[in-house]
């Protein structure tokens, strides 16, 4: 639980169609220092087995302006609370 | 996401069930690795592994099948790879890790099996790992008994080679051990239809040294102060050394530890240097068996070196590379795989002092032997690991646990005890 008036924090995991698009934007966001991690998706967002790429929130604007600039082709980003994301909602 | 519901169909596998599994793994690994703080970036290649486990390998594996390769899966540190490999075909480990193929094991075994083999067992005639489907031949051993009576009932739905391993390290072990790999070369011939040469045999014997390197030099890195990555990113590495493609997995590896490299040159770690630095020692941690890591890791303490056999038993000792026939190779692979150091030997005194070494080496502060439930194996050898720890000064806690999670939260109490201890 946490405590009353603490800001949630929220994690973006960008999904992909196939793991050639998601590695390709991997080595894109690391070329111009955008901090992500590749992760297998969370439950909440697919139950497909796969690669997403977990991105910060402050992050993921910039993160978008890669993605378009470089053409990868996305399924969505999914934006799930850190606790959940990370604990499996246990 | 990636869709390999074609692949897993044609495999044979039980689609519905293996959805459970696939639905569990982000929570689990979200849990266990994601919540870490500054994890080397180098653990994103073995994120990939993971995320993709079901995928991206066995759709390799099915390539290499569609070419007329064959796959050999294998349960134990003993079989050796590159008699596998010398013959163009793949080696897969499939030891199971988890609790969700144990019911589907304890079908058909009793219910006090280490969970290693009811996994095992499980994850086969559950059809919920395409790994246990790829394998043409399963590759036993007669190590302990339980895995001997399994191979007989996994030989019922695809072949199983059992090699003999001697239970004792007298010289006439180690040449009837090097007949043993003579015996495995014949059969992985007869099914590959290719032949191993003292050519092929020799450039895999130099790859599988290779990945050997690599491991140590990601271990090495553990002996820093503080350590620059934690042991539960570790452990993970030394499990997925088991299913990748060696030369893809070395290469990974080693850029893995040139990260390190730099962090232990700005003194960067993930736990403070003042954390106690635990040893683990026991039985093997098939994936996704992260329970204890995760336990010690999270109680701030860690696990800095495992001599197990998803840890220092998988890569200490190089094969000789210098022979260039195959009786010289041949002896050469049964030479170092008996210097492995299994409870299934008597006596096993090697193993003690692997373990005392081992502390010295990684300046481990206390040690946690950890045996899987029902291995009379390991749980037997406790008492004598113990005493030689004891005698060292060295602090020393035994765990039983298995894969689910019912002890979890007595273990975790155990293990802070056992921390608080050796912080006074
Ligand atoms: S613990 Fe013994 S039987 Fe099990 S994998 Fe290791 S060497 Fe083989
Ligand atoms: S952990 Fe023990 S009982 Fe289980 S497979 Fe290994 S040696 Fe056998």
């Amino acid at each position: 639980m946490l405590p009353v008036g603490e800001r949630i924090n929220y994690d973006c995991y960008i999904l992909f169609p196939n793991h050639h698009e998601g590695l390709r934007l991997h080595k894109e966001l690391k070329a111009v220092g955008i901090k992500c991690t590749i992760a297998p998706p969370p439950r909440a967002a697919t139950s497909f087995c796969g690669i997403s790429l977990l991105v910060a929130e402050d992050l993921i604007e910039p993160a978008r302006q890669v993605i378009d600039r470089c053409g990868v082709k996305i399924e969505g980003i999914a934006r799930i609370p850190r606790e959940a994301s990370t604990s499996g909602g246990k | 996401m990636a869709d390999y519901r074609k692949m897993w169909t044609d495999l044979g596998m039980d689609l519905e069930k293996h959805d459970l599994l696939c639905e569990a793994l982000p929570g689990a690994f979200g849990e266990v690795f994601l919540s870490q703080e500054n994890r080397p970036e180098g653990m994103d290649y073995f994120n990939f592994v993971v995320a993709e486990i079901h995928g991206v390998r066995p759709a390799e594996l099915v390539e290499h099948k569609k070419k007329g390769g064959k796959v050999f899966g294998t349960f134990c540190v003993y079989v050796p790879d590159e008699v596998i490999i010398a013959a163009g075909a793949i080696a897969t480990g499939l030891c199971g890790g988890s609790q969700f193929w144990v019911p589907d094991g304890e079908r058909v075994l009793p219910a006090n099996t280490c969970p290693l083999i009811k996994a095992s067992v499980g994850a086969r005639l559950g059809r919920t790992c395409p790994f246990f489907r790829l394998a043409d031949v399963y590759i036993g051993e007669t190590t302990c008994d339980g895995k001997k009576k399994a191979w007989e009932i996994l030989q019922q739905e695809v072949p199983v080679h059992v090699m003999d391993l001697p239970q004792m390290k007298r010289e006439r072990d180690i040449a009837a051990w090097a007949g043993e790999v003579r015996l495995l070369m014949n059969r992985v011939e007869e099914v590959t239809g290719n032949r191993v040469t003292p050519e092929t045999l020799a450039e895999s014997i130099k790859q599988i040294n290779h990945k050997r390197k690599a491991l140590a030099r990601l271990y090495n890195a553990r002996k820093s102060s503080p350590v620059p990555i934690s042991g539960r990113d570790a452990l993970l590495v030394s499990q997925i050394a088991f299913y990748d493609d060696p030369a893809r997995f070395s290469a990974q590896v080693n850029a893995l530890c040139d990260e390190l490299d730099e962090r232990i040159s700005k003194g960067e770690g993930v736990f403070p240097s003042d954390a106690p630095r635990i040893m683990v020692t026991g039985t093997p941690m098939a994936i996704p068996n992260w329970k204890l890591h995760h336990i010690i890791e999270t109680c701030g303490a860690p696990v800095v070196v495992e001599e197990t056999c998803t840890g220092v038993r998988y890569f200490e000792n190089f094969v000789d590379e210098s022979k260039v026939d195959l009786d010289g190779q041949v002896q050469a692979l049964a030479e170092r795989y008996m210097r492995i150091n299994c409870a299934c030997f008597t006596p096993n005194t090697g193993r003690i002092d692997d373990i005392l070494r081992l502390v010295k080496e990684y300046k481990a502060d206390g040690v946690i032997d950890c045996s899987l439930q029902f291995c009379t194996l390991y749980s037997t050898e406790s008492h004598l690991v113990q005493q030689a720890l004891k005698k060292a000064g060295i602090p020393v806690m035994h765990l039983e646990t298995d894969y689910s999670e019912q002890d979890t939260g007595q273990i975790r109490t155990r293990v802070q005890a056992f921390l608080e201890m050796l912080r006074k």
